[in-house]
């Protein structure tokens, strides 16, 4: 008896030996290996995505937003579908019925049948129920102002990555910080999101663009180009004082809902990424210069009767003989033989310098992608010609940026800028953060030449000047018209036909609150900048200011406008949160 | 008219009822932890449940403590046959679920015969082999393999129910060893078991359900197929695994919430208590049911009379197997059979059933002296 007792408790404790030894050997010795699998199996690697920022105007209008579809998938082995079933969801979806038949046939198990379709037409797959056929959410881009401003904005691709324009520059910003999260789930393979991953939401961008400007300017542009018949056009207007690009229009142009639908070139943001020979508007950069170098005074006369100069051996032309000009009137005129003369004063190395300092030959920096630094050769490289080529806006090549860029210098005061379409950033719609910087102001050039500049500036919108057309009523314009001739690669000399007329310009004079350029590459019937572009600049302009709510200059409370050098009337009307709210 | 002397009561068996209660308690607390919900905010209520069905254990325990176990002993045949005829009835009018038919549906509440089954094939086996002198011989070892061993295990392994039916034919072999049999016979029986049983066992193989070879053959390699038949061997060794030295934390566990372990509250309790308790807590809860076998074997060694001791090894065996086949399921030492951890893991006839198993034990112990009135 009393060894048959032993031997029971010796099972008993042998058992629990033996258990707790292969407790230890699972729970101590092997555990790295069996958490690590706990682990595993109860994370995944998951991309998830995110929803992208919406895009506002600056008043808070919204251009860009996602719209809720879902994408249909099939999994080849759950396919089960008879052939009518197949006809039907080929007629619901639009694919082609062999299509589908060939890609059920060729494609991997997991496949796309198609992607982003309107919730309506996927609820009426899933009444068809057939297995294997899935449909999972997927946000669709979609730009509520179709073409307008679409050089701006650009957009994206079906995976929802930005390709051109600030979608592409901010691509980062809008989709903050995406990417693959881990993620746990449970034995069935449901997920479990924290909150901020389920909603992950990129930042939300406030553009400088003005949706209204915008509007006014893509009207406008469309119309002149019926009119003059022209290949291409471009319009920037911007705020001088701060650089906030309000509107940008190019034609020809393209619907970012359906990008893919349009010729590359037509995606172009000519206004960054087509360099011209600017023509007359570049004698900006040789009177602003000489009078800054003081090598002349606002009342010298310069003898212009010849009506033509030789330089290095070439004969330049006046289009019309002048007679003996004051320095103002040789901005009105245009004259080439003054400017050319002017610039001879300045000497090659200065009026690179200033060349240079107009901000040519370089990129603005504005925050798009594509922009060209455009062509200021070195001193270096000229002939003897390229003093009076280079002074008349020839031997260069500019963007309408730059030109418009350097304008607003004399607009507001001397002042460098830096121009720019995005305001900033929010993250969500009501209640605005805004975070507008304002850079140290860098004075460019002195306050008499800029004085002098802004009145030979409005004198060529005057009686007796070469943009008459760009008068707007009750506002005085100063600006300069650039006609100039389109130089054939393929024949290496000026075309005779093709020409691209240009009007810069700022309005009203005394006190701008806005600067834009309008330059129309061969235009039809007319080539003159004073003809074809100065009108446009007027049609906007009025409208603008008229939107704008500047009263007329005119009138006598004109003087009660709030406007100072950093601050423009623009902010102060157009108060984000306010619009907003 | 409920006579109960005053000595019964001071020699109850505290000591062994603050285990159970303990064990209990425990076992409470991890299925909350395990049915815990991650996706939805509801609350299942198996821990309820549980207390509950303790609750009506705990006032089954007293009922049985209150009457000398004689009262057993005289009417152990006649709760036999009853016991039988309710595994008849399982059979007939039984509830199926889980590709077995093992239940009976009350109502109010669904049980499962088989469970109370052990206790009255105990206490029917103990009279039996306390009404022989010596040893047993060949004619009542064979009759008491065919009334006590035979004939429940055929019909349990019909429900089917493959881990009770051999527990229940082991406790049959465990007694009658324990109260011998003729060496003569026992040693031809062993060499005739030797011959028989390799080609028997060919033949029982294929009649065993899919399943139940499935789970054989996963126990040999689990790794074979993770997702299939392995997966709970596999999933089990994860969970206990993955607690090392301290665990988890209590709620802190994620195998059994995340649902990748199946049966998490019943049959794998202890895997989830492994996990967040880690081999501290396991071996805590180890030293417990340790205390608790060998609280019964002393209560066997020290009963006034051979019904006494036999039921006490019968139940103390009982208890002993299930816990060693679940907690060498759960490890991974053998194969996934469907037996469940004595008072931890969620049931209710099971959690009954063992505290009225308990309460015989406290009973015999009690009255171990003969009292003088």
């Amino acid at each position: 008896m009393r060894r048959r007792n032993t031997i029971i408790y010796g099972i008993v404790i042998i058992s629990f030996l033996v258990v707790l030894l292969r407790l230890f050997d699972l729970i101590v010795i092997e555990h790295d290996r069996f958490s690590k699998r706990a682990e595993d199996q109860s994370t995944t690697l998951e991309e998830v995505q995110v929803r992208r920022g919406l895009i506002f105007d600056r008043t808070g209008r919204r251009l860009a937003v996602n719209l809720e579809q879902n994408s249909v998938y099939c999994y080849k082995r759950l396919l089960k579908a008879s052939d009518e079933q197949l006809t039907e969801m080929a007629q619901l979806l639009g694919i082609d019925y062999d299509n589908l038949k060939f890609k059920l046939e060729n494609s991997r198990n997991f496949f796309w049948l198609k992607r982003k379709v309107p919730v309506e037409i996927t609820e009426k797959l899933n009444t068809l129920s057939i297995g294997g056929i899935g449909v999972s959410p997927e946000a669709k881009r979609d730009y509520t102002m179709g073409t307008l401003a679409s050089h701006v904005i650009g957009f994206v691709d079906i995976d929802n990555k930005g390709i051109d324009g600030i979608e592409k520059l901010y691509n980062g910003d809008l989709i903050d910080k995406g990417g693959t999260f881990s993620v746990e789930k449970d034995a069935r393979g449901n997920k479990f999101y924290t909150e901020n991953m389920r909603e992950r939401k990129g930042k939300n961008m406030v553009l400088t663009i003005d949706v209204g400007l915008q509007y006014i300017v893509e009207r406008e542009l469309e119309l002149a180009l019926e009119k003059w018949k022209a290949e291409s056009a471009t319009v920037v207007m911007l705020n001088p004082y701060n650089g906030e690009i309000l509107a940008i229009a190019n034609r020809p142009t393209y619907d970012p809902n359906e990008a893919g639908k349009y010729n590359p070139s037509n995606r172009r943001n000519r206004a960054i990424t087509d360099l011209y020979e600017p023509g007359s508007t570049f004698k900006i950069v040789a009177t602003s210069g000489t009078l800054e170098e003081k090598l002349v005074k606002p009342t010298d006369m310069i003898d212009c009767s010849a009506g033509a100069i030789d330089v290095g051996g070439k004969r330049i032309k006046d289009a019309h003989r002048h007679g003996v000009l004051s320095f103002m009137q040789v901005i009105q005129k245009s004259s080439n033989v003054g400017t050319i003369k002017l610039a001879q004063r300045l000497g090659k190395d200065t009026l690179y310098k200033y060349i240079k300092l107009f901000g040519f030959g370089k990129k603005t920096g504005i925050d798009l992608p594509g922009e060209l630094p455009g062509t200021a050769k070195h001193p270096k490289y000229w002939s003897g010609v390229s003093i009076g080529a280079m002074a008349i806006g020839q031997e260069v090549g500019v963007t309408p940026l730059q030109v418009v860029t350097a304008y607003s210098v004399i607009a507001n005061g001397g002042y460098a800028i830096q121009p720019h379409v995005v305001r900033g950033f929010t993250y969500d719609d009501t209640t605005s953060t805004l975070d507008v910087k304002e850079d140290e102001k860098k004075r460019l050039v002195s306050k008499n030449t800029v004085a002098t500049m802004r009145a030979a500036l409005m004198m060529v919108t005057q009686q007796g000047g070469t943009a008459t057309y760009a008068e707007v009523e009750g506002n005085h314009v100063a600006g300069k018209t650039g006609t100039a001739q389109i130089f054939d690669r393929q024949l290496r000399h000026y075309s005779s036909t093709d020409y691209v007329s240009s009007f810069v310009g700022f309005v009203p004079a005394e006190k701008p609150v806005l600067s834009m350029i309008v330059v129309v590459w061969k235009p039809r019937g007319a080539i003159y900048g004073g003809v074809v572009a100065a009108p446009i600049f007027k049609n906007i302009a009025e409208k603008a200011l008229s939107y704008l709510n500047i009263p007329r200059e005119d009138m006598e409370d004109s003087n009660k406008l709030y406007v100072d050098n950093a601050k423009t009337l623009i902010d102060v009307s157009y108060n984000y949160n306010k619009l907003n709210n | 008219m409920i006579q109960i002397n005053r000595k019964y009561i001071k020699h109850f068996d505290w000591y062994i009822f603050l285990i159970l209660l303990s064990i209990s308690l425990i076992g409470v607390f991890t299925i909350y932890s395990a049915t815990r919900p991650i996706i939805t905010n509801v609350q299942q209520n198996y821990y309820t449940k549980q207390l509950l069905w303790i609750c009506i254990g705990m006032v089954g325990l007293i009922a049985v403590v209150i009457y000398d176990y004689a009262w057993l002993r005289k009417s152990a045949y006649v709760f036999y046959i009853f016991g039988i005829i309710l595994l008849l009835l399982v059979l007939l009018i039984g509830k199926k679920g889980m590709g077995a038919q093992r239940w009976i549906d009350l109502k109010i509440i669904v049980f499962q015969p088989s469970d109370l089954f052990k206790i009255v094939l105990i206490v029917a086996l103990a009279r039996y082999l306390s009404t022989i002198r010596y040893q047993l011989t060949k004619g009542s070892f064979a009759i008491a393999l065919v009334l006590f061993g035979f004939l429940p295990f055929a019909l349990i392994i019909k429900q089917p129910h493959l881990g009770t039916a051999l527990i229940t034919f082991s406790i049959f072999v465990f007694l009658a060893l324990s109260k011998g049999i003729e060496k003569k016979f026992l040693i031809g029986l062993t060499i005739f078991l030797a011959i028989v049983v390799p080609l028997v066992s060919k033949t029982m193989w294929n009649g065993l359900k899919e399943y139940q070879k499935n789970r054989i053959v996963a126990f040999i390699d689990p790794a074979i197929d993770p997702k299939g038949m392995g997966y709970q061997i596999e999933q089990s060794k994860v969970t206990a695994g993955s607690g090392m030295i301290f665990g988890k934390g209590y709620l802190h566990g994620t195998q059994g919430p995340l649902r990748f372990l199946p049966e998490k509250h019943t049959d794998f309790i202890f895997s989830v208590f492994a996990e967040e308790w880690g081999f501290v807590g396991c071996t805590i809860m180890f030293i417990l049911y340790f205390m608790l076998f060998i609280r019964g074997i002393d209560t066997a060694l020290k009963a006034k009379d051979e019904f006494g001791r036999y039921v006490s090894i019968g139940i103390t065996f009982m208890l002993f197997m299930y816990f060693i086949i679940n907690i060498g399921m759960v490890l991974g030492m053998m194969p996934v059979v469907g037996v469940p951890i004595p008072f931890m893991s969620y049931g209710g006839t099971s959690t009954i059933t063992n505290f009225l198993a308990v309460g015989i034990l406290i009973n015999i112990r009690m009255r171990r002296v003969v009292m003088v009135y």
